[in-house]
């Protein structure tokens, strides 16, 4: 039986003890059961290998390089061509088929491993990236709430000379000497002994409130003038206190710096905080703490001012008249914009007012009107 | 066309010395002097697209200069960096080069440039390489020095010392040792070659330089 003969050629290449250099690009071709190569060049030199003697091996740089070895790996002779395999095949009988088979399965799990492998390592970066950013984020957290209480006074301070604000009452003012009365009432029971609360009367007619950290707060003669009792202005006083007390502004300046503050707490650079805190508190203070925040301000008001022997329910009073004046209070820069959900507020005083301890509250001997009629 | 590398190993150059019509191609950026009856035509390197692709994805010129000479002359080219240069020559087969190791060839090598496959990116022989076959000798450099070895089976090199393989050569990345061992020796990622061929190795990587130039700068 005639053997078949390859009608095609291919181009490849040759490894040789015999070729200077040791290798040649090489025209290959199949005849007669036997791989031949042609070097290129002159003088083109000729090898062959039977295919019955055929090693066959798959790999190169491109995964597709079928290879024809001798037994002893003298004689290599290798080709790349898309048709070649199949023509080797066909040409041996289908021999080296079932070899190829297996070398391309080997290939192809080899593969797989490596895309195995791609995955996980681009997951594992993925996931320390996420924890070292959220861990970050926890150090620079506990180390914020780590700092001196003097840090607060600064950023606090340092942001109200920055904020823009209406006429500044004087101190003698009656209304600035209420609510200094009120706020030397109440600072005996503050959670921070040594923390200087420093309250200013501002002219504004919107009815509002608010504390800077490290004890700088704010009342707009709007409040005062809206107030029914000295009490009411008590209980907004005792939650705005509270507010400095549990560093709720310290709070709001580390999570909107983030990653900012995480850096510069583990650098060191306290005054570059300090300064970017003020930064924040005078844009971000006056939109709101969270609600978390204002319901612990509520809590801990509620506690100073039964400490202080005034009734906790003028603050819950407060609350519900602002709210029914709510319909005719057309601006976002009322104390109740900034302090919403006041429903479940007044609910939560009222509740935690009855776990406080039992004592009888004394009214505030403070001449409310005569601050009023002096705005 | 007589071709010398000289000052090996460390500042290597070549020194082409023509003969009337020998012509001989050359990176873009090589020519450091010639005479002055040689020719220099810029032409693109492969092709305009092919060109602005090897540019952008491999790091190698746009253009490459090619010399030509109608009577005897001398050109001297060199490599950007320190290291040795070496000469081999295509009959017929193929080779891959990583990009910037290329500095010349004569006119019967043709080049084009292909991508190298993620593996290599990953071992940090490059996304992209250099093929270079046809007939001819061709000349390509390394940061450092030079050494090649015929591989049988399988072989480790360090990322980043893989100057040029044989096609018939496959790439993989391996770590050094287990998880452990590769995150804490400083050997990281290997370069794992297997098959039948030659590989050109360079002593020094341009990562290591710029790991130390870091170190010093701080
Ligand atoms: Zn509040």
């Amino acid at each position: 039986m005639a053997m078949p003969t390859s009608r095609e050629s291919f181009q490849g290449g040759v490894f040789h003890a015999s070729i200077p250099g040791g290798r040649s690009g090489a025209t290959l071709s199949i005849a007669r059961g036997e791989l031949i190569a042609d070097t290129i060049g002159e003088p083109s030199m000729r090898f062959s290998i039977p295919l019955n003697q055929c090693q066959i091996d798959l790999g190169g740089a491109s995964g597709r390089m079928v290879f024809c070895r001798t037994k002893d790996g003298s004689l290599t002779i290798f080709c790349e061509e898309r048709n070649f395999a199949k023509e080797l095949d066909f040409q041996s009988g289908g021999a080296l088929a079932a070899p190829l088979k297996q070398l391309k399965k080997g290939l192809a799990a080899d593969a797989n491993r490596f895309r195995f492998w791609l995955a996980i390592s681009a997951l594992a970066c993925a996931l320390l990236l996420f924890v070292g950013y959220f861990g970050v984020l926890w150090t620079a957290k506990t180390a914020i709430r780590a700092l001196p209480v003097s840090v607060d006074e600064k950023i606090g301070s340092m942001a109200f000379s920055g904020m823009e604000m209406g006429r500044k009452l004087d101190a003698n003012h009656p209304a600035s000497r209420l609510v200094q009365e009120i706020v030397d009432k109440l600072k005996p029971h503050a959670a921070i002994p040594d923390l200087k609360f420093k309250v200013t009367v501002v002219e504004d007619a919107d009815i509002n409130a608010f504390a800077l950290p490290g004890g700088q707060i704010v009342v707009f003669t709007g409040l005062i003038k809206e107030a029914k009792s000295a009490e009411q202005i008590a209980g907004v006083l005792a939650h705005e206190m509270s507010h400095a007390t549990l560093r709720h502004g310290i709070e709001r300046v580390s999570q909107s710096l983030g990653i900012v503050a995480a850096i510069q707490i583990m650098v060191g650079d306290v005054g570059g905080l300090v300064a970017l805190g003020a930064q924040v508190a005078q844009t971000s203070i006056l939109t709101s703490y969270s609600r978390a925040s204002e319901t612990e301000a509520d809590l801990e008001g509620a506690r100073m001012l039964n400490a202080a022997k005034i009734d906790p329910k003028a603050m819950a009073d407060f609350f519900e008249m602002l709210k029914e004046k709510m319909g005719d209070l057309p601006d976002a820069m009322a104390w109740i914009s900034t302090h919403p959900q006041h429903e479940t507020r007044v609910q939560n005083i009222q509740n935690h007012e009855k776990k406080l301890p039992v004592i009888q509250y004394e009214p505030l001997l403070l001449d409310l009107k005569a601050a009023q009629d002096a705005l | 066309m007589q071709v010398d590398i000289r000052n090996r190993p460390s500042f290597a150059n070549l020194r082409v010395q023509f003969q009337p019509g020998d012509r001989i191609i050359a990176e873009a950026g090589a020519m450091a002097t010639m005479s002055s009856n040689i020719e220099m035509k810029t032409r693109f390197n492969g092709g305009f697209f092919g060109g602005i692709a090897r540019r952008f994805l491999g790091n190698e010129s746009i253009f490459v200069n090619e010399f030509s000479a109608s009577s005897p002359g001398e050109l001297v080219l060199t490599q950007p960096f320190p290291g040795d240069m070496i000469c081999t020559e295509l009959k017929g087969n193929t080779l891959f080069l990583q990009p910037g190791a290329f500095i010349a060839c004569e006119p019967g090598v043709r080049m084009s440039l292909g991508l190298a496959g993620l593996r290599s990116w990953i071992a940090g022989e490059g996304l992209f390489r250099l093929k270079l076959s046809g007939n001819g000798r061709l000349w390509f450099g390394a940061y450092g020095a030079i050494f090649d070895r015929e591989i049988t089976g399988e072989h480790i090199v360090d990322s980043g010392h893989l100057v040029a393989y044989e096609p018939t050569i496959s790439i993989n990345v391996a770590m050094a040792g287990g998880i452990f061992t590769s995150f804490f020796s400083g050997e990281g990622l290997v370069t794992r070659v297997r098959g039948q061929g030659k590989i050109y190795m360079q002593s020094r990587s341009f990562d290591g330089l710029a790991a130390w130039t870091n170190s010093h700068l701080m």
